[in-house]
Parts: C-alpha cells; sequence; structure tokens
C-alpha cells in the first residue's frame, strides 16, 4: 500500500513550549483523512511541518514518498494547500491571484481555474482586499484545486463558507480524489469527518490519537476536547 | 522565480515612485532654488566657510556654495544621502518580514518556491529598485541644472550617484538581513539605522577624534563634498561597504532558511 503521508515520531517545540510530541501518521493515497482536535491541540503545526513552514529537528515526514526537507519544492509542486486563514495581497485582483499560483507553478490552469470558479461562485473582478472571510476561503479552494494536485492538505477549510458552498467544497474534493488524490482534511466540525471522511485522527496536547472509525458520535468527540488522554 | 520578481516589482512600484518624486522632486526643486539666490549665494558662501568644524562637516570649507558644484554638493547631497538612505531602509527591512506581517507567507511558500529562491528574488527586486530609484533621482538632477542652463561635472556626477547607490545597498544589506529574523515590519527600525549612520558621520567630521573611523559608516564614501571637491577614493570604507552587503545578504539566507515562519 502507497503513502501520501508518512509521519514518523514528530516532535517539534517552540522554545519552552509544545508543539508536537512523537506523533506518528500513515495516510494511504487515495484517502479523505480527518484530522481533529482542539484549538492548540498540535494540528496546524503538524500540517505547517509536513510544507516546511516549520523547521523540527525530531523525526521525519515522507509525502509521496518524498523526503519533507530535502524535496520541499518537488512535493510542494504536487501539493494543492488551504490555510486556515486565507490571506492574499490585498491589492491584487481575485483573477491577478489565481493566475499568479498558477504562473508560479509554471503551469496553465485557465480552464480548471475558469470551473471552479463557476461552482464556488467566484467573483473574479473583486480586489482581495474587498473580499469577506468566506469568499476569500473560495479563492484559497481554488488555488488549492486549479492545478489538479496529488494531495490536498485543508486546514479548517469550511469556516465562513455558506452550506451550500461547503457542499459544493466537498462536491470537488470527492471528484479530485475519485480520479486519485488524496485529502488530508484538519477541522473542528466532526459531521464533516463523519460524513466525508474514511479514516481519521484525534489531536490533544501535541500527541495524536488514531480513531478506529471516523464515525465516532458527539460525546466520545466532546471527551478529547475534555479529558486527559 | 520571474513571476515572483514581476509581482513584488509591481508591489513596490508605487513606493518607489513616491519616494523617487519626493527626493528627487526635492533634489531638483533646491537646484532650481540656486538660480534665485545665487545673488547672496557670496556673501553666504563666506560665512559658511569660516564657520570651522561646521563648514568641515558640511563640505563648505572645500566648496563654495555660490558655485552650483558647492551648492549642489552641500544641499542636495544631504537631501539625496537622507532620502535614499530612508528608502533603502524601509525598502529592504520590510521585503521579507511583510510576507508574514500580512499573512501572505502561507500562500507565497505553499507554492513551489524554495526560501532560498524567496531570498534570492526578493533581494533582486530590492537592487534593481534601489538602482532604478538612482537613475530616477540622477534623471531630475540632471534635468535641474539643464533648466539652468548650467552644467554639473559629469565624472564627479557619476561618482556621486553611483556611491549613493553603494551606500543605499549597504544599508539595505543590514535591513535585509533584519527583515529575515522575524515577522514583524521594522520600518522604524530601518529609518533609524539610516538617521544613527548620518549622525554617526556627521558627528565624525566634526569631532576630530572621531575623523580616523568615518570609514566605518556608509556616508563616509558617499559625501558629496568629498567627492565634488575631488578627494581620494576611501577604499577602506568601500570594502566595507561590499562585505557588510554581502554579510546582510548571506545572514538572511542562512536565516530565513532555518527559522520557522509565522502563521
Amino acid at each position: 500500500m502507497a503513502y501520501a503521508i508518512e509521519i514518523d515520531h514528530l516532535t517539534k517545540s517552540y522554545g519552552k513550549n509544545r508543539g508536537v510530541v512523537d506523533v506518528s501518521l500513515k495516510v494511504k493515497e487515495g484517502d479523505i483523512f480527518g484530522f481533529l482536535g482542539p484549538n492548540g491541540a498540535g494540528k496546524s503545526t503538524t500540517i505547517r511541518s509536513m510544507l516546511g513552514f516549520l523547521k523540527f529537528k525530531e523525526g521525519s515526514i515522507r509525502i509521496m514518498g518524498m523526503d519533507s526537507v530535502r524535496d520541499h519544492e518537488k512535493i510542494l509542486a504536487n501539493v494543492g494547500y488551504m490555510p486556515s486563514e486565507a490571506w492574499f495581497y490585498g491589492t491584487m485582483r481575485v483573477s491577478d491571484v489565481i493566475r499568479y499560483a498558477a504562473d508560479v507553478r509554471g503551469l496553465d490552469c485557465t480552464a480548471e481555474a475558469e470551473k471552479l470558479c463557476d461552482r464556488l461562485r467566484v467573483d473574479k473582478n473583486k480586489k482581495i482586499r474587498e473580499l469577506s472571510l468566506g469568499n476569500r476561503k473560495k479563492v484559497s479552494i481554488v488555488c488549492a484545486m486549479q492545478h489538479r494536485p496529488k494531495l490536498f492538505i485543508f486546514d479548517e477549510p469550511t469556516g465562513g463558507l455558506d452550506p451550500l458552498m461547503q457542499k459544493n467544497f466537498f462536491d470537488l474534493v470527492y471528484e479530485y480524489v475519485r480520479e486519485g488524490a488524496t485529502c488530508l482534511l484538519s477541522t473542528h466540525v466532526l459531521p464533516e469527518v463523519n460524513k466525508y471522511c474514511r479514516n481519521a485522527a484525534i489531536m490533544r496536547e501535541g500527541r495524536l490519537t488514531m480513531l478506529e472509525s471516523p464515525d465516532i458520535d458527539d460525546e466520545t468527540f466532546l471527551r478529547f476536547y475534555e479529558e486527559d488522554l | 522565480m520571474k513571476k515572483v520578481f514581476l509581482k513584488e516589482l509591481r508591489m513596490n512600484v508605487k513606493v518607489l515612485l513616491i519616494w523617487g518624486l519626493a527626493v528627487g522632486g526635492l533634489g531638483m526643486a533646491c537646484i532650481l532654488l540656486y538660480d534665485s539666490m545665487q545673488g547672496d549665494m557670496k556673501q553666504m558662501a563666506d560665512a559658511f566657510s569660516n564657520m570651522g568644524a561646521f563648514s568641515d562637516a558640511f563640505g563648505m570649507s572645500t566648496l563654495s556654495i555660490a558655485t552650483l558644484k558647492g551648492y549642489f554638493a552641500t544641499e542636495v547631497g544631504t537631501v539625496h544621502g537622507l532620502g535614499s538612505g530612508m528608502f533603502a531602509a524601509i525598502l529592504a527591512i520590510g521585503i521579507l518580514s511583510r510576507e508574514e506581517e500580512g499573512h501572505t507567507g502561507e500562500f507565497l511558500l505553499s507554492l513551489p518556491i524554495t526560501r532560498s529562491k524567496t531570498v534570492a528574488v526578493k533581494g533582486a527586486v530590492v537592487v534593481f529598485l534601489l538602482f532604478l530609484f538612482t537613475v530616477f533621482c540622477g534623471i531630475f538632477y540632471a534635468a535641474g541644472s539643464a533648466i539652468l542652463g548650467e552644467q554639473l561635472p559629469a565624472r564627479e556626477f557619476l561618482v556621486f550617484m553611483s556611491r549613493q547607490l553603494l551606500m543605499n545597498l549597504e544599508i539595505a544589506g543590514i535591513c535585509f538581513a533584519i527583515s529575515s529574523l522575524s515577522g514583524k515590519n521594522r520600518t522604524g527600525a530601518g529609518i533609524g539605522i539610516t538617521l544613527l549612520f548620518y549622525i554617526f558621520d556627521l558627528t565624525g567630521r566634526v569631532v576630530p577624534d572621531l575623523k580616523d573611523y568615518l570609514y566605518l559608516g556608509p556616508y563616509s564614501y558617499a559625501n558629496a563634498s568629498e567627492i565634488f571637491s575631488g578627494a581620494g577614493t576611501p577604499a577602506n570604507a568601500l570594502i566595507i561597504a561590499i562585505a557588510v552587503m554581502i554579510c546582510g545578504a548571506a545572514f538572511a539566507f542562512f536565516c530565513y532558511n532555518r527559522r520557522d515562519l509565522a502563521a
């Protein structure tokens, strides 16, 4: 079985503050993997370590079989990342941001970007600074998907999106996954994991616990927020 | 990389135009005022050349402000030196940190471009914009003297503008290194560094004990009065400038590649 993500004993701290502790995780190719956990649990730290935003000294991360440090640029060419806070250059127009993301990748993604903008109802003529959080998130989705990456990493993607756009977003995820992509979905929203994910893990205080099934009930889920592991 | 370079240029072109127009325009206005002040200039030149250390500090003991050359060196030299130094500092100190402060770092660095390439592109943008700024201001000053119907000595003028560019690059090198340190824009620190260097140079020219250490600061080799009065090339100061520039850029590469980026 090939793995899209292999994290092996990752430990990351910020000075004396805990980041993540001894995290090991494998996500199979073609999976939609739910990544749950309270605020500050270490979900974003794990994701940001995978993408090279954070430097870690202990453990290793392999993405699509490539070393996350050595093959950083190659990995990013095959990843579509959507951060929890979708920020772009305020003075640029939406269409310019989308084209810029494609241009830096050296790809012509015009057709795919058009399709995504239609599905997500993105107004391409507006300036970024005129957009609400939800609309910035939609631009972020287009930037993450237009190059049809092999791996999607979404950090709380649906916050700020209306229910119809949330549905459209997951429809798109399903379409790309059916074509062979893998998706790591970091979220607080349990129903999203129950409904869309095939496997899931939960983080608490920097440590990761694999769930036997993503179909957990609210009570079990909330226990992770309230009690010690 | 070309796309990132062009995007950075587009994002900074407004700042270039504002500073270029302000510094170049102010310098040109100073040159144009020369004509109307020429009548009183003779007496002023005599008075200014007999002010001891202060005359030395502003170069008025070696150059007469009654001539366009002397007037340019003392007036426009100061305006351009301070203005361009501040522009270099503001430009360089924000170019890397701005991505984190504006939360755009995650967008940029999630694209397939390494941190080293990001630093290289942004460094190249700073160098290119400072070059454009120097040319821009140079055209203003040349136009000003042409309108007056007088000519500045071409060689000295080119040396002055080149040294000013080098001085800007040295300040930018220091500020670029600071920019790589954290995700906070430190514009105030950049302006402070420029003023500190300027005051160091000014003080060094007034206080005899400090004269031997003038070469440590970037304003020493870019001093208009010295250049226009034909003083020799300060080789040690130029070597230090190039070394500081290289160290600043190397530090930026080293630091930006090794630290965690803010969300």
